[in-house]
């Protein structure tokens, strides 16, 4: 007893030591530690709608059994202009595969933007709208660009957060494959 | 042996503490009391405020404007309207973008420890407090001994005469 109010500020001093450890170290909330990653990686592709520029309504069922490369850009983004002559490249060294779809997704941006873009540089791979955000919201995204690669089995198997390279297409197109990197 | 009187001044010394206890037990009560019926709108108006931006650091999904934050709108919303629970909205936005989509930590797990050290330090520093109450009371009061009152006479009587007796013994 004679210690008793001792133990019990060491015991306060313990509990406050412990709550700020947690709190410094905690517990996985910090939004920049998810910046870079995305939690689908290895699980189904969400199934999602757009709409394409001439109108059409394209759906992840169009793409079942085929390898694809998602690509969220849009017209204002900066790091978008940047990776723009990867995409260039990248995609013309693909452009007769039948069995691949490059598929350009626009987040938030208009419709009147993107045509602009498209008349200018003459991007020829399938771009598309995504009405009310809600294939960029399926893929979690948290700006763009982001790109994704699925497999033929419709598995998300790589993706790239920031602008993309030549090199990291063919690599995350690799992966879709199931061709190892 | 305890009398009649001594166990009714026990019972009155614990009072203000039972008071004291039914007063946080209500005011807790009151505060955490779901209240009323909350309609689907109000509903996907809370998660949405549980919900961090994924496009904007430190904005809920209810106080921002982007395009990512409208979308999760509506899609709350169409669960709600589907008939998913809270608990299930929530762990589709886990599963989705991780821990870092909720403002507030989980309530189990590692979050239950964020949740539970407050409550913790609350309770340890009472225990301290009870101790320290009771180490109070039980210390004895001052008397005066026979030498003191003796002492504070003999003081008195030498500035009565104009002598300081205690100078003169020395």
């Amino acid at each position: 007893m004679k210690h008793t109010t001792r133990w019990i500020a060491l015991g306060v001093a313990v509990v406050i030591v412990a709550f700020s450890v947690v709190l410094a170290t905690q517990v996985g909330n910090d939004p920049r530690k998810d910046a870079n990653t995305s939690h689908l990686a290895g699980k189904a592709a969400p199934k999602f709608t757009v709409e394409t520029l001439d109108g059409a309504t394209l759906s992840s069922r169009d793409l079942a059994g085929k390898t694809v490369i998602v690509n969220f850009w849009n017209t204002w983004c900066i790091p978008c202009k940047q990776e723009h002559p990867e995409l260039t490249k990248f995609h013309a060294r693909h452009n007769d595969d039948p069995d691949f779809v490059f598929l350009g997704i626009v987040r938030d941006d208009t419709k009147a933007a993107t045509e602009r873009w498209v008349k200018k540089y003459g991007d020829d791979w399938t771009i598309a709208t995504d009405p009310g955000g809600k294939a960029a919201l399926a893929f979690a995204t948290r700006g763009q660009p982001e790109t994704f690669a699925i497999s033929p089995d419709g598995v998300i198997v790589g993706y790239q957060i920031g602008p993309s390279s030549v090199n990291g297409l063919e690599q995350l197109l690799s992966a879709a494959r199931g061709e190892g990197t | 042996m305890t009398t009649a009187p001594d166990t009714e001044r026990g019972v009155r010394g614990w009072l203000p503490w039972i008071a004291l206890g039914v007063v946080v037990v209500v005011v807790i009560a009151w505060v955490a009391w779901p209240s009323g019926t909350t309609s689907d709108a109000d509903r996907a108006h809370d998660l949405a405020a549980e919900l961090r931006c994924p496009d904007c650091e430190s904005l809920s999904a209810a106080d921002s404007q982007t395009q990512s934050a409208r979308a999760i709108g509506r899609d709350l919303r169409d669960r709600i309207a589907e008939g998913q629970s809270d608990a299930e909205i929530r762990q589709v936005y886990i599963d989705r973008y991780g821990e870092s989509i909720l403002l507030k930590p989980e309530q189990n797990g590692l979050g239950l420890v964020v949740w539970g050290l407050p409550v913790l330090f609350v309770v340890v520093a009472g225990a301290g407090l009870v101790v320290a109450f009771r180490r109070w009371r039980r210390t004895e009061p001052m008397t005066a001994t026979a030498d003191d009152e003796a002492l504070v006479r003999s003081v008195r009587a030498s500035k009565a005469d104009g002598t300081d007796q205690r100078t003169d013994q020395r």
